[in-house]
């Protein structure tokens, strides 16, 4: 089988591409190799695909896309002198801008107080880092120191106090199960051999009394512990 | 946004051969889009397909709109007038983009006509398939397949008419 010129022509693009099947690659092969018109036609298109597929992208001009921008959702709006002022002043009364000052505000407040920057004695030493940061450490040693020392009055009034409240049932539950029965013959005040009992509110001071004494001397301890 | 307008504008440089032209369209087509966006299916193709089919109509549109003022139609005839014309009046900066293969192929590139034209940039410049060249020139295959082996072999042609022989 032969292909004329025309017909080569038109496979041309095809074979380049790669496109053909084996017998007709092999017919426009044949043809080409012995055609003085289609060889150079071949060169020429295969080097004209090639310089196209080689042929970089074009840099698009950088205000292209706010030309788009305009053109499909509108000119941006610009305002200029007393309308420019006159939107400032409109923003300044919006909830937003009273919202961030009040933060700055706030701010400020938190990071002058920690630093120790008092605002009635303020001198420009007090904004020189060294003293900021030995300001903010004095405040930081005392602030903790304070706090040791609550947390130990606590602890030695909670010790107190727990102390007070397991005397107490002690002597509520000692009383059921020590007291003497008792017997309608007996007269109050007296036992068995005769001998004059202490009334029970006694027996109750004298352990109250006891209590307090080893606390006295317990208490200085344990503040003293408790400063440490 | 940025990468399409990148894609679009080349689309448009390479059919006009003028960057301001090109960038015009550009917007043309973005406006368009944006207008009838409502319209867009997904069964006709991607969205880059379709845009392109927008950039296509517009570019036919804006090629008819100029056409007095363009000698591109007929190869044969036009080919050595549209030369001398435009040898006479190139700016320097046009004279030293000529200078480079690069830029040769595209002046030889808007000397084609529309229709082999659109089927070349859309296969060896936009890389496209070509059931994609198909659906946004609305041909059939054959067709697609005859324009762009008919415009490379014109624009190689016309590459040999300029003295112009790429590597």
């Amino acid at each position: 089988m032969t292909w004329t010129c025309d017909q080569i022509e038109a496979q041309l693009s095809d074979y380049l591409e790669g496109l053909l099947q084996a017998p007709e690659r092999a017919t426009f092969e044949a043809h080409v190799e012995s055609c003085a018109e289609c060889a150079p036609l071949l060169a020429s298109v295969r080097s004209v695909m090639s310089e196209l597929q080689s042929m970089g992208e074009v840099e698009a001009p950088p205000r292209l896309v706010y030309s788009i921008l305009d053109k499909t959702l509108g000119p941006r709006e610009t305002v200029t002198g007393w309308q420019a002022f006159r939107k400032f002043l409109a923003g300044l009364g919006t909830a937003k801008f009273a919202y961030g000052t009040a933060s700055v505000f706030a701010t400020l407040f938190l990071v002058l107080t920690a630093s120790g920057i008092s605002l009635r004695k303020a001198k420009l030493a007090d904004l020189q880092p060294v003293n900021v940061y030995r300001n903010a450490d004095r405040r930081l040693h005392i602030a903790k120191a304070n706090a040791v020392k609550y947390v130990s009055d606590l602890r030695v009034v909670y010790e107190i106090q727990s102390r007070l409240r397991q005397d107490q049932n002690d002597l509520q539950v000692a009383p059921e199960e020590n007291a003497p029965k008792p017997t309608p013959e007996k007269q109050p005040g007296q036992n068995d051999d005769h001998t004059r009992v202490q009334p029970k509110q006694q027996n109750r001071a004298n352990g109250l009394a006891r209590q307090v004494e080893l606390l006295a001397a317990e208490g200085p301890i344990v503040l003293e512990r408790s400063f440490r | 946004m940025r990468r399409h307008s990148r894609r679009i504008f080349n689309v448009c440089y390479r059919f006009v051969g003028n960057r301001t032209e090109a960038e015009d369209i550009s917007q043309e087509v973005f406006l368009r889009v944006y207008r009838t966006l409502g319209s867009y299916r997904s069964a006709h193709g991607g969205f880059a397909t379709w845009m392109t089919s927008v950039t296509r109509n517009l570019l036919i549109d804006h090629y008819r709109r100029t056409k007095r003022d363009r000698q591109t139609d007929s190869l044969d005839d036009a080919m050595p007038v549209v030369e001398n014309k435009e040898s006479a009046g190139r700016r320097p900066d046009q004279q030293a983009l000529l200078n480079e293969l690069s830029g040769q192929v595209q002046a030889a590139l808007t000397r084609l006509s529309p229709e082999l034209r659109e089927a070349v940039i859309l296969r060896d410049l936009q890389q496209l398939e070509y059931a994609e060249i198909q659906q946004v020139l609305e041909v059939p295959e054959g067709t697609v397949k005859s324009r762009i082996n008919r415009g490379r072999i014109e624009l190689a042609k016309i590459l040999q008419q300029m003295g112009v022989r790429p590597s």
